[in-house]
């Protein structure tokens, strides 16, 4: 198989969304630079304060939300690029052509989710670095890489686990994260204590890992020591949801 | 070989709109020894379809089972492949001509020189090099066909599945076609063909299937026997008293204008002992009767050898379009 020709076919498939994904990226960096142009303080940080002044709540908020969003980035390439992964194939019947070749399905599919993966990671390893360098003249080291590659594994494998069954693969997946997110935060608020420690613990296990991410994403924020224990649970989960859905597809009907 | 036995095959209907489930195929039980072009024809919904994506391991059969030379379809699939068109054939309509031909030459194992030579030689084959650059979605319905057929083609597999192959395609392009197919006959290569062109069918299989209702309503003979009695057409560029010998009771083809002793053009059903030579005339058709292929072959050579010019011989036998109308409407066809 060839794997490059392959490869390069499915960019190609694909170029409306990464060009979207680039438009997306770029409204992070212009509004940072705008905000380093307006109120940059003496070490070159974006000096919150000051934009206050400037734009009052409004301005503060969205910047802090531009933030939040940055961190979700990888989540959102991921999602986006790959929605449709196989889903898509079976709808408009490519699937069956790739079929009735001698090639494996594994080879054609991880072909494509490794190309879409490698351009969710490398848009992320671009923009999150650059952004921090243009907001706070520094960036937060590998750590970095580590937390794009975490959120590319495990939304990755959700929606390529979901696109063997259904086309709403990556709204799935969205689905999951913002219930991870929920979770994390009724368990991390204490408010779960009420629940039975079984039920708990399963759905805790089912959900993608946020407290681990989180963990992970911290270590990022604060430029601490990258906590591998939790980025191989991550991991993990991120590949045994592709080893599910390579199972899937061996046997679903095309 | 592909077998088919006691295979039915539903269709679950979407829960909670008061749909009843589809049974596509129901109990169909068809053995295709290997070599030959198999035709499968019937109405709309007759689950010429579904036998396909079946035979092809798409989908799995709801009761009985399927087998390609004793493996199951998917793992016959994987190790030998097949060639493939789609009913609806469609590509990314990004990517571009050369490119979907050379991935999928790819998938079929081929590398490098011999993936390019390959996709070279299926894009000249279908008329495809001026629009190698080109989009899929850029071609018209004609091109996208011959697209389907050159990947359908890249690599040389033993069982040939083409589903409505000469939809879209111009009178030229299904004339290739036929070529394309008659190209790919061998003893151990099946081909099947699911078309609702009939005339198209007759011209290229050798056995047909008519579906109906999920069912295998006959299984019929296109081509003529090896064996038994025939009827040939047979049509001389010009009378020949030879006719008469190499043939005896032929009779000149009913419809046709024969040709007396004078010349003069009549009509009707005239033996040749009646009627004898006239030279000089132009061409002629006789209904010629024979035991077997055999026959045919030494009584033409005794007609050759006394000088007779053979413009064509073509096998008399009702029209596949018939065979199918009286099987599917018994009345009607009364």
């Amino acid at each position: 198989m060839n794997a490059l020709v392959l490869a390069r076919l499915t960019l190609r498939a694909r170029r409306k969304r990464i060009l979207a994904l680039l438009a997306f990226a770029g409204l992070f960096l212009a509004a940072a630079a705008t905000a380093r142009l307006l109120v940059s303080d003496t070490d070159g940080h974006v000096n919150a304060d000051q934009l206050f002044l400037i734009g009052g709540y409004p301005a503060v908020s969205a910047l802090l939300l531009m933030g939040w969003l940055l961190g979700r980035f990888p989540i959102i390439a991921t999602l986006v690029l790959m929605a449709g992964l196989l889903s898509h194939d079976r709808a408009e019947g490519y699937a069956r052509l790739y079929a009735v070749r001698p090639a494996s399905p594994l080879r054609v599919y991880g072909t494509r989710f490794a190309a879409l993966a490698g351009v969710a990671f490398a848009i992320s390893a671009v923009l999150m670095p650059t952004f921090d360098l243009i907001m706070l003249g520094t960036w937060a080291g590998p750590a970095t890489l580590v937390l794009i590659l975490s959120y590319v594994l495990v939304f990755g494998g959700l929606v390529a686990l979901f696109s063997v069954w259904t086309r709403a693969d990556a709204w799935i997946a969205l689905l999951l994260a913002v219930a991870a997110l929920v979770w994390d935060g009724l368990r991390s608020a204490g408010v779960l204590a009420q629940v039975p420690a079984g039920a708990r613990d399963v759905v805790t296990f089912l959900l993608p890992p946020q407290a681990l991410l989180y963990s992970i994403e911290e270590a990022f924020g604060n430029i601490q020591p990258i906590p591998w224990d939790a980025f191989l649970y991550v991991a993990g989960y991120g590949l045994t949801a592709l080893a599910l859905a390579a199972v899937a597809l061996y046997r679903r009907e095309v | 070989m592909i077998e088919l036995r006691n295979v039915t095959r539903i269709y679950a209907a979407a829960p909670g709109r008061g749909r009843v489930d589809t049974v596509a195929l129901d109990d169909v039980t068809l053995a295709i020894p290997p070599g030959g072009v198999w035709g499968v024809v019937g109405p709309n919904g007759a689950g010429k379809t579904t036998l396909f994506a079946l035979v092809l391991g798409f989908i799995h059969p709801t009761k009985g089972r399927v087998r390609i030379d004793g493996l199951e379809p998917r793992r016959y699939l994987r190790r030998h492949g097949a060639a493939y068109l789609p009913e609806r054939f469609r590509l990314p309509p990004e990517w571009t001509v050369g490119d979907a031909l050379l991935a999928l030459a790819g998938l079929e194992g081929l590398k490098g020189t011999a993936a390019k030579e390959r996709v070279g030689a299926a894009m000249e084959r279908f008329g495809l090099e001026p629009h190698a650059k080109k989009p899929v979605g850029a071609l018209s319905r004609g091109l996208n066909q011959r697209l389907g057929l050159a990947q359908a083609l890249l690599a040389d597999r033993r069982l040939v599945v083409l589903d409505e192959p000469t939809e879209g395609l111009d009178p030229l392009w299904r004339i290739r076609f036929r070529d394309v197919v008659a190209d790919l006959r061998g003893a151990e290569r099946t081909i099947l063909v699911a078309s609702h062109d009939l005339a198209e069918v007759e011209r290229i299989a050798d056995r047909v299937v008519l579906l109906e209702g999920g069912r295998v309503k006959e299984v019929m003979d296109v081509a003529p026997p090896a064996t038994g009695p025939i009827s040939y057409r047979l049509t001389l560029a010009a009378p020949s008293p030879a006719v008469a010998e190499a043939f005896p009771g032929a009779e000149a083809f009913p419809g046709a204008v024969a040709v007396a002793d004078t010349g003069t053009p009549v009509g009707g059903r005239t033996t040749m002992a009646d009627r004898g030579a006239s030279a000089g005339a132009g061409p002629v058709t006789y209904l010629v009767h024979v035991a077997d292929a055999k026959e045919l072959s030494t009584r033409l050579a005794a007609l050759l050898d006394a000088g007779a010019v053979v413009a064509e011989v073509a096998p008399v036998g009702e029209p596949l379009e018939e065979r199918v109308r009286r099987a599917l409407d018994p009345e009607a066809a009364r």
